[in-house]
C-alpha cells in the first residue's frame, strides 16, 4: 500500500461512524479503498481480510496456497467434509455429494417446498404483520433441510438454537465463545449420532440413509465421515437460507418500486434475486489458511496465517463491477460470487436458489405490498447477515 | 463462434444452462457442459450471456 492510503495502524471500524449492524455496502468502500488487506482480531479468527475482488478470487481458486482446512473454528473435533478437505480427496467427496444438491434432484423438491411456504404465509397473511424472520425465513429453509437430511423436524427449535450457538455464540470474548462453540458442537454431533443410529436400524430415503450406504473411492463412507458431513450441513443448513430471505426482505421492504416490480413482473424474480445476491451477499465471508508465504496486493502473508474473503466487498468492489453500487434487476452480467467460488463452491447453492426463488414468488403473490413496521430499523447480525427483528407490515 | 467450457475451471455455479440453455446444459453432477461446440448464429447471444456471467471465467468464445 502506498502511503497516502494507509490508515492509522490500530484504526477501529468505530471511527469510520458507520454502524455494525446497518446495511455493510459503505464499511466494504471504506475497507477497498483504505485498508484492502487489513489485519483483523475478532471471535471468528485472527488473521488477515481481504476485500477486492482480485485478492478474493485469487484466494478461493488456489487452494493449495489458500486451505480450507483449519480455517473455521466452528466446535468441529475432526475436519469438516468436504469443505476442510484439500485436493485431491476433495473432489471424491464432491463427486458423491454433488449429484445430490444437482439443479435435477433440487427441482424434485420444488411442489412440497411451495406449499410450505404457502402453509407458513397461511399462519400469518390474516394479521397484516409478521416477524418475518421468525415466522418465514427461519422455519423455510429448516423444514426443508432437516426432511431432506433425516433429522427430526419436530426439534426444529432446539436445532436452530445449537446452530446460533456455533454461529452467534450469545456470550462475550474470544475465549468465552470458543468454549461454547465447542460445547455446542458436542451436542449437534450427538443429535447427528443419534439419527445416524436411527438410520442404521430403519434406513429411509434421507440423506443420512444415503450417505451410511454410500461408497468415496471403493471405500464405504465411515460414521465419523457421516457426522462429519452433517455437521458441515447442519450449519450451512439452518442459516443461510435464512440470512438470505431477511436480508432481501428487508432490502425490498425499504424499496417499493423494486418491490411493485416483483410483484407485477414475477418473471423477473430470477434475475432480481441474483442481483440481491450480489448486493446483499448474505454470506458475507469465508476463511482460508495459507499453507506457504505469500502475498496478496503486495501485503505479505505467512504460512499458516488465516485469511477471510470478504465476499460482501468482492461483490460490490468498483473495481470489478459496472455500477457496482447501484441495484440493478437487468444487469446483464452478473457473475457474483454470493456462494463462494473455486472448488468449495457452496454445494447446495442450487437448493438455495430453488427456495429463495420460490419463497419470493410466493411472498410476493399473497403480499402484493408490505413495509417495515413503523419505528422499526432492520439490524443486521454480522458474517451471517440474518435479521432477527424484521417486522414487516401489510393491508389485510 | 465456437465455445469452449474448461471443465477444469468449471466449479458447478450452474449460471450458464440457466441463463443459456440453448448453449449449454447440466451435467448429472450439476456442472455445465457445451451443447455443440459450434454455435449457430441465433445462438450467439446466448453463448455471450452464459460466457459473461460465469463466476470462474471458464468459458471461452472463440469467433469462426
Amino acid at each position: 500500500m502506498t502511503d497516502d492510503t494507509s490508515p492509522p495502524d490500530d484504526i477501529e471500524v468505530s471511527d469510520t461512524g458507520l454502524a455494525l449492524d446497518g446495511p455493510p455496502q459503505e464499511m466494504y468502500k471504506f475497507l477497498r479503498d483504505h485498508m484492502p488487506v487489513m489485519a483483523v482480531e475478532h471471535e471468528m479468527m485472527t488473521g488477515t481480510s481481504v476485500a477486492l475482488h482480485e485478492d478474493v478470487m485469487t484466494v478461493l481458486q488456489n487452494p493449495n496456497i489458500f486451505s480450507s482446512l483449519g480455517a473455521a473454528e466452528i466446535g468441529q473435533v475432526r475436519p469438516l467434509i468436504p469443505l476442510e478437505i484439500d485436493p485431491p480427496d476433495h473432489s471424491k467427496f464432491r463427486k458423491l455429494l454433488d449429484p445430490l444438491f444437482a439443479p435435477r434432484r433440487v427441482a424434485e423438491l420444488e411442489a412440497s417446498t411451495r406449499s410450505l411456504v404457502n402453509d407458513l404465509i397461511d399462519a400469518v397473511i390474516e394479521d397484516g404483520a409478521c416477524n418475518f424472520h421468525s415466522s418465514i425465513a427461519e422455519p423455510l429453509p429448516s423444514q426443508v433441510f432437516l426432511t431432506m437430511f433425516g433429522l427430526p423436524v419436530e426439534r426444529t427449535a432446539e436445532f436452530i438454537e445449537l446452530k446460533d450457538g456455533i454461529i452467534r455464540p450469545p456470550v462475550e470474548g474470544i475465549e468465552a465463545a470458543t468454549e461454547h462453540r465447542n460445547i455446542t458442537g458436542q451436542k449437534i454431533y450427538a443429535a447427528i449420532q443419534e439419527a445416524i443410529d436411527e438410520k442404521k436400524a430403519n434406513p429411509t430415503g434421507d440423506f443420512i440413509s444415503q450417505f451410511l450406504d454410500a461408497e468415496v473411492d471403493g471405500h464405504r463412507l465411515t460414521e465419523d465421515d457421516v457426522l462429519d458431513i452433517g455437521y458441515l450441513f447442519f450449519l450451512a443448513g439452518l442459516d443461510t437460507v435464512t440470512a438470505s430471505l431477511d436480508c432481501m426482505l428487508a432490502y425490498l421492504a425499504q424499496n417499493p418500486a423494486d418491490q411493485r416490480r416483483l410483484v407485477e413482473a414475477p418473471d423477473d424474480i430470477p434475475a432480481a434475486m441474483e442481483e440481491l445476491l450480489r448486493w446483499e451477499t448474505p454470506v458475507a465471508g469465508v476463511i482460508r489458511v495459507a499453507t506457504q508465504d505469500t502475498e496478496l496486493s503486495g501485503c505479505p502473508i505467512r504460512a499458516g496465517d488465516k485469511v477471510s474473503v470478504n465476499l460482501g466487498s468482492a461483490n460490490t468492489d468498483e473495481r470489478f463491477w459496472d455500477e457496482a453500487d447501484s441495484v440493478d434487476f437487468d444487469r446483464e452480467i452478473n457473475k457474483h460470487i454470493a456462494f463462494g467460488g473455486g472448488i468449495h463452491r457452496c454445494l447446495g447453492s442450487h437448493l438455495a436458489r430453488m427456495e429463495l426463488r420460490v419463497g419470493l414468488q410466493e411472498w410476493h403473490k399473497r403480499v402484493p405490498s408490505y413495509e417495515l413496521k413503523p419505528g422499526t430499523t432492520p439490524a443486521y447480525t454480522m458474517g451471517l447477515r440474518s435479521v432477527d427483528n424484521l417486522e414487516l407490515i401489510w393491508e389485510t | 463462434m465456437k465455445v469452449h467450457l474448461d471443465r477444469e475451471r468449471c466449479q458447478g455455479h450452474g449460471r450458464c444452462y440457466v441463463l443459456a440453455s440453448s448453449v449449454f446444459e447440466s451435467d448429472d453432477d450439476g456442472y455445465g457442459f457445451v451443447i455443440s461446440g459450434a454455435v449457430p448464429d441465433d445462438f450467439h447471444d446466448a453463448a455471450r450471456k452464459g460466457a459473461g456471467n460465469c463466476p470462474e471465467d471458464a468459458i471461452t468464445l472463440i469467433r469462426d
